[in-house]
């Protein structure tokens, strides 16, 4: 008994393992993760994007544009909308097309007509003509909003695009 | 963790300061309490495994013909796809009347699409066409996009085995696709099938 008492007195377990462990881990989620964009938290819709079988291909960093078409999740209409992710080109493009309220000139992204939309492509691609395009639509829509879609980036010169998708089975 | 608090005790207990003895003492005891640094490690391991997503987004790429040009085609070295309005997919073969596709079996695009491109008269040759209808699901779009995509990795793979005889080296593969809208006489031709 007595010895029995004594064995969990002393009890200790080394944590340094643990500790090193946690923090290898800790830090490589720390450094994998990848915040929503400021406009992706700013929208009033999720796109469920359509499933493609996985490959390496990812979306483009710098100097994109995306025509994105999506159901707003509130009032369950369609909607054009435009995303710019370089600042500078951003606030030259958006400076360009005018009736803007000084709130949408802020925004990250435009909810627009199909006239705009056309306006805001030709527009990025003066101020920069590599802007790589994409277009991220919901896979419920009917074909139509993206082969309009497409009929303007074409009207625009821009006939190299990519669709945005999602890795099956995720 | 019980060895740190003790030595600890005993440290501020004593009176005596700046004796070799007691400082060695501490030395040789030396524990850190590691519970909160673990807790805290733990809870943010935690945040960030659950927040993190490891799904980036995928792109496929298009590429669309520029708006003037209009090409004149030899219709049997043409490969047609139709999707009706209500989903249905269709395919024909030059100038064969269409079929129609197993909507279960979407995986025929892909055998169709490499049997017909890998046929020596057409290799490079073949003109794969997808006409849409406006009324199709998108998604579904993307489906016979991306089964197109497989086949043509497939026919690249195939291309790479096979040497040309003249210049020792496998061809290159030049890929022709296009995709556009329905047109109304094509609705007409899968109308009723």
């Amino acid at each position: 008994m007595a010895k029995v008492k004594k064995k969990r007195v002393g009890f200790v377990i080394d944590m340094t393992p643990l500790v090193d462990i946690t923090f290898l881990l800790l830090t490589f989620f720390m450094f994998t993760a990848k915040f929503k964009s400021e406009a992706e938290s700013q929208q009033k819709f999720t796109i469920q994007r359509p499933k493609v079988t996985p490959d390496t291909t990812t979306i483009p960093q710098n100097d994109l544009a995306v025509v994105k078409v999506a159901i707003d999740s509130v009032t369950g209409d369609t909607n054009f909308y435009y995303e710019l992710t370089n600042e500078s080109d951003r606030a030259k493009v958006w400076g360009s097309v005018g009736e803007l309220t000084p709130e949408q000139r802020q925004s990250l992204q435009l909810k627009v007509t199909k006239e705009v939309l056309s306006e805001l492509v030709r527009n990025t691609r003066i101020v920069r003509p590599n802007t790589k395009f994409a277009i991220d639509a919901d896979r419920r829509l009917r074909f139509q909003w993206i082969q309009d879609a497409m009929d303007i980036l074409r009207r625009q010169q821009a006939t190299k695009f990519t669709f945005v998708t999602e890795k099956t089975g995720m | 963790m019980a060895g740190g608090g003790e030595s600890l005790g005993s440290g501020g207990g004593k009176t005596k300061r700046g004796s070799s003895k007691r400082k060695a003492k501490k030395r040789i005891g030396f524990r850190i309490d590691m519970t909160p640094l673990v807790d805290i490690t733990f809870l943010l391991l935690t945040f960030f495994m659950l927040t993190t997503t490891m799904a980036a987004p995928q792109v496929m790429e298009m590429s669309v013909p520029p708006e003037q040009e209009e090409v004149e085609v030899a219709q049997s070295q043409l490969l047609q796809f139709f999707v009706r309005d209500d989903g249905a997919i269709f395919f024909s073969i030059g100038a064969d009347t269409p079929e129609k596709i197993d909507p279960k079996n979407l995986k025929q695009i892909r055998e169709i699409s490499v049997r017909e491109n890998m046929k020596p008269e057409n290799i490079n040759k073949l003109i794969v066409a997808l006409y849409t209808s406006g009324e199709a699901p998108y998604g579904l779009v993307v489906t016979i996009l991306d089964e197109l995509n497989r086949a043509e990795a497939m026919i690249v793979d195939q291309m790479k085995k096979e040497i040309d005889p003249e210049t020792g080296k496998p061809k290159e593969r030049q890929r022709r696709f296009t995709i556009a809208p329905i047109l109304p006489d094509q609705v007409e031709l899968i109308k009723g099938l």
